[in-house]
């Protein structure tokens, strides 16, 4: 292939997106007849791209090793075709949803823009170029999160910073990896992380997993879900930050450096996943929005990637890599249902909603479906990525992950069942009477989701074989063996059958709290909220007192309040009394002397010698 | 060729009053545009390769006789001699607009040129005696365009002016006479030669302590300073100009330097008297200004607080010091020229000079306004204007020679500037306009472009110093490096 068709994944979303700024507000159609037909042009570049060989592009750039470097090779190829995909449905779901939105030209540009910086970061070849995308999707994702309007600018900015915060510790990191390698070219880096170089490797990490959302980089996500078009965060957080973000803690864990099973770093990447997989599922058991729920999830499940890809176990990486692009699946698909609710009923409050079933039968089906596949049942994609993930951490022999994984398992399932129970089934809202299913732009979308998360799950061989293995081939031992298909949808073995027992235990919970709520679903998690100890942290939850960032604002909030009034009051007031003051006092005295006497001025020459000769004289002795 | 720089500006001073019979506007204009533009030319094209290979002398003859006038050109006079003229250009073009409705145009001419000639004179002389005639020539002048409004204000700072000065030529013509007595002659060489054989140290210190107060009265350095606050304001602004930014120098900076550098040659104790009384000047004059309302008056205060900063640099009497005092002293000719003719475009609108009367000239002067900024923050020496380059040059200059204790000080004096000027800018061009104002006009043509061209050459000077430094300023302090070799040297003549 020729090597310069590398730019085309970047140039033509950039184009869409200069179209799309460039074009008038008033016309109509155009734009998204356009947007729609070159997103297909996007996903058929990128299946076609494809099972190329392994392709290499170099511009010159600002020297010192910096170039502009581009690779294509299978992980790449297969992050690209997910990318397009997403771009796709996503536009064609907006052409509905965000249809008569006031700031319609910046969604499109900013949403295309987002698939350039996103293509760019994933052929990066050279850590600066990934750099500069990186941070260019900083600056999308601000952009999109605030077309949410007015109250969405605060989101914005907490998310700008905690991002810019995450990317600044992945700089750093790179700039110490580049010290301590000579080269910025990723395929010639591979260290083994010791001393400075694990330094630079957990703060590359940070940057990656940061992106994702993992704990404790997450808390913007749950408030854009309330803020941000529910687009957008199907797009973003839910999708292509799960993309980026694991593609590439995969690059950290497996290229860039030499991840020993059970070392030092592995242990940490693990105890973070584990730590976000139980934190936030219990966050997001008993929101009681939708969207809110759904974001928890998406941060939760991150952390499963993390675990799977920190075992540095062969089937438990291949187990992180595949539940990432599961997750973007099914995850997009809840988000874009959501957005399907909303748009129809005029909410995404549990409490108010109920009996959708009927009413809108795609929508339902559509979300039941990912719901399942992200609680792990049986045959759908999400069982087999995790029982995966279950696999390699029980490998480790460090069986608390393990727990810790399907405690969390338990606690989907059962948020899955409250949510999917309090929308759809049970008592039609008095509210919501006159809804219908919306339009076909909406729902082929979910449906396409959907149905990918059964095809994944059940001809699970298709993306195991396709995509998961070559990134792999090259990494594991000589004749280890790679191939997981054959016991994929295995039963009966102890790991699966604790993990149905998980789900056996979930929907226990579910009804018990359904009964103890008087047959009201959206309580069902009250049992769990009300626990003795849990109760207190819960609160403290909602006060954001866990929440880094709010916390952080605080402290500096008062910091600055303090410095304010104790250092630069007293600073101000030395300046404005004391010094003005003092220069008053001279001015006062000097233009009392300048009277205008010529006597006097004469006085001064005459003295003003006398002083003179005398100094000159005594310094001459 | 060096009798051009005096004999020019003179014969068309002469002829002028005579011109100004037949055309009360034109000629004159024309006549002295292009006079100032021709003695510009003349320094930049053909003297500066005349001195290539160091100082000469030119001496002037009648009908074959040598006569007893000698011009000396060095580094050092071409230095000031292009300072002269630039800033005499930039006030020409600038008087064409601004004179027009004080009348008598051709006179007002004929005394500037007449200022010039001794100006120029001077820098040119090689004798004491000589200095002295220039000086007086050019202070003559002054007196009477101190007084050119005619007001009872305008004659009183004259007449102040004239007496002070009375004082100071007596100090200076003293002081030439126990020279002369001791020495037998007046010229550089001779005295210099004389004083080197002599054991005389307690006489030259006297001397030298009454130069120091003759030519610090008209360099109006503390305590010497006090006609300068009335006589500046009163004149009008392109001469306020002349005498601020250019006649205190020649006359006070340039003629002190060049006898104590030149002829009598440094000594500690003049290092430090220098030294002192110029950071003296620097205090004073900031925190005067800092008080005053009237515009013109704060910036003749702030003149004698910028003199400061260039007897210190000199003072110092090392190579950077010496530099950085010379760039000074252009820099400063540039920038308070500037300021003398911003202010004297808003007086011409507003018809006042008080600080508190005027506000938001901005909006209805803008060129004023802007060249006006660029000069204030020049003179405040923000970088990287060319006020910055040459404090900085000064202050490193006083660090080097181990003198920590002024270099704070003036660097304290700089914040002060910087302090009046904000308050400056504030008050005149900054905020609300005043209602009063609604009708102003910007400065007509000649004025803008005038005040314009010396705002460029403000940020020029400040973006190529080094060049200007290399070009200009090392020959003039190569000279004043090397001392009294330089009198000695030209001992035969």
């Amino acid at each position: 292939m020729n090597p310069q068709n590398l730019l085309i994944p970047i140039l033509l979303p950039l184009l869409l997106a200069l179209f799309s700024f460039l074009l008038p507000r008033g016309v109509k159609r155009l734009r998204e007849v356009v947007s729609v037909l070159g997103a297909a042009l996007f996903v058929y570049v990128a299946v076609a791209f494809f099972g190329q060989k392994e392709t290499f592009f170099t511009l010159p750039w600002l020297g010192h090793g910096i170039n502009f470097e581009l690779r294509l090779y299978g992980f790449s190829q297969f992050i690209l075709i997910a990318l397009s995909g997403f771009t796709f449905l996503i536009t064609l779901y907006s052409t509905v949803r965000m249809a008569g939105d006031p700031r319609i030209r910046e969604y499109y540009g900013y949403l295309f823009l987002t698939s350039a910086m996103a293509a760019g970061a994933v052929l990066a070849n050279n850590l600066v170029p990934l750099v500069f995308f990186w941070e260019g999707l900083l600056i999308t994702l601000y952009a999109l999160i605030t077309i949410g309007g007015k109250a969405s600018h605060r989101t914005a900015v907490k998310a700008f910073l905690i991002g810019g915060f995450c990317d600044f510790c992945m700089i750093l990191g790179i700039a110490i990896l580049w010290s301590q390698t000579g080269t910025l070219r990723m395929s010639d880096i591979s260290v083994v992380p010791q001393g400075l170089t694990a330094v630079s490797f957990y703060l590359m990490m940070i940057g990656a997993i940061g992106k994702a959302g993992s704990m404790p980089f997450h808390t913007w996500i749950p408030d854009a879900a309330v803020d941000a078009p529910v687009a957008v965060m199907a797009f973003i957080p839910a999708a292509l930050e799960k993309l980026l973000g694991i593609y590439m803690l995969a690059r950290i864990c497996l290229d860039l450096f030499q991840l020993e099973v059970n070392s030092a770093p592995s242990l940490v990447l693990m105890t973070v996943g584990a730590l976000t997989i139980v934190l936030a599922v219990f966050m997001a058991l008993i929101q009681k929005d939708l969207k809110k729920l759904l974001s928890y999830h998406a941060v939760s499940q991150v952390g499963y990637m993390m675990l799977g890809i920190g075992t540095a176990v062969p089937i438990g990486i291949a187990g992180g890599i595949f539940h990432m692009i599961n997750h973007a699946m099914y995850k997009s698909g809840l988000f874009l249902a959501a957005g399907s609710v909303e748009q129809q009923a005029g909410t995404t409050e549990l409490k108010k909603l109920g009996g959708l079933a009927k009413a809108m039968p795609l929508t339902a089906l559509g979300f039941i479906v990912c719901a399942a596949a992200i609680s792990g049942i049986w045959p759908l994609n999400g069982f087999v990525s995790k029982e995966m993930v279950f696999h390699g951490s029980y490998e480790t022999g460090y069986t608390i992950f393990t727990i810790a994984a399907w405690l969390g398992a338990i606690l989907t399932f059962a948020s899955f069942l409250k949510a999917g129970h309090s929308v759809f089934f049970g008592p039609r809202g008095l509210e919501t009477a006159a809804v219908k299913e919306s339009k076909s732009p909406i729902t082929i979308p979910i449906l396409v989701l959907a149905g990918l998360c059964v095809l994944f799950g059940v001809y699970n061989s298709l993306p195991l074989k396709l995509f998961i293995q070559p990134i792999l081939a090259g990494h594991a031992a000589p004749g280890e063996h790679i191939d997981f298909t054959a016991h994929a949808l295995a039963v009966f073995n102890p790991i699966a059958l604790i993990s149905m027992g998980c789900l056996l235990l979930a929907f226990g919970l579910h009804l018990f709290g359904f009964k103890r709520g008087g047959n009201k679903a959206y309580l069902a998690s009250e049992p769990i909220h009300r626990l003795p100890v849990l109760h207190t942290l819960y609160d403290w939850a909602e006060a954001r007192v866990f929440d880094l960032y709010e916390q952080g604002i605080k402290f500096i909030q008062s910091l600055s309040k303090f410095l304010f009034r104790f250092v630069d009051r007293p600073i101000d007031a030395f300046y404005e009394k004391v010094v003005v003051g003092a220069g008053r006092a001279c001015t006062g005295a000097l233009k009392a002397a300048h009277n205008g006497l010529y006597a006097n001025y004469l006085a001064w020459t005459v003295g003003g010698l006398v002083i003179i000769v005398w100094a000159i004289g005594a310094l001459l002795r | 060729m060096l009798f051009l720089f005096i004999i020019v500006p003179l014969l068309l001073a002469g002829l002028l009053p005579l011109l100004g019979k037949l055309s009360k506007r034109f000629l004159p204009d024309l006549l002295a545009s292009a006079a100032m533009l021709f003695l510009l030319v003349l320094s930049v094209v053909s003297a500066k390769p005349l001195i290539a290979g160091g100082g000469i002398i030119q001496q002037a003859f009648w009908f074959g006789a040598p006569l007893n006038i000698r011009l000396l050109l060095d580094g050092f006079s071409l230095f000031m001699l292009f300072t002269i003229s630039l800033v005499s250009f930039a006030v020409t073009l600038y008087s064409i607009n601004y004179m027009d409705h004080y009348g008598a145009k051709a006179n007002y001419y004929a005394l500037l040129l007449v200022m010039i000639a001794g100006m120029n004179g001077l820098v040119l002389s090689s004798d004491l005696f000589n200095i002295y005639i220039f000086l007086e020539m050019a202070a003559i002048a002054s007196y009477a365009l101190v007084a050119f409004g005619r007001g009872h204000e305008e004659l009183e700072a004259s007449f102040k002016y004239l007496m002070l000065s009375a004082v100071a030529s007596a100090f200076i013509l003293l002081s030439i006479a126990v020279i002369f007595g001791m020495t037998g002659g007046v010229s550089f060489g001779t005295v210099a030669q004389g004083l080197k054989t002599l054991n005389v140290k307690y006489v030259v210190g006297v001397c030298s302590g009454l130069f120091l107060a003759g030519f610090g009265l008209k360099a109006a350095l503390v305590p010497f300073h006090s006609w300068l606050p009335d006589a500046h304001p009163s004149a009008p602004a392109p001469i306020s100009a002349m005498l601020s930014a250019v006649l205190i120098k020649v006359s006070g900076v340039y003629a002190m330097t060049r006898i104590f550098l030149n002829v009598f040659g440094l000594t500690p104790a003049l290092t430090t008297v220098l030294t002192v009384m110029g950071v003296v000047s620097i205090f004073v004059g900031a925190l005067a200004a800092l008080g005053q309302n009237d515009i013109k008056r704060m910036l003749a205060y702030s003149s004698i607080s910028q003199i400061g900063y260039v007897v210190l640099g000199l003072g110092i009497g090392t190579p950077l010091g010496i530099i950085g005092g010379l760039f000074h002293l252009f820099n400063h000719a540039l920038f308070k020229s500037l300021l003398f003719l911003n202010a004297g475009a808003v007086e011409q609108s507003t018809g006042t000079r008080a600080l508190d009367k005027m506000g938001g000239l901005a909006k209805v002067m803008p060129l004023t306004a802007t060249t006006s900024a660029v000069a204030s923050l020049s003179i405040a020496g923000v970088p990287p204007l060319n006020g910055f380059w040459s404090k900085l040059l000064i202050i490193i200059a006083l660090v080097q020679a181990k003198m920590h204790v002024l270099a704070v000080l003036a660097v304290l004096g700089s914040v002060i500037t910087l302090w009046y000027y904000l308050v400056l800018q504030r008050y005149a061009f900054f905020g609300k306009l005043n209602e009063a104002w609604q009708g102003v006009r910007e400065a007509p043509f000649w004025m803008s472009a005038s005040m314009v061209l010396l705002a460029l050459l403000c940020v020029v000077t400040g973006l190529v110093f080094p060049f200007a430094i290399h070009s200009w300023l090392q020959p003039a302090a190569d000279v004043l490096g090397q001392g009294i070799g330089v009198a000695l040297n030209f001992i035969g003549f």
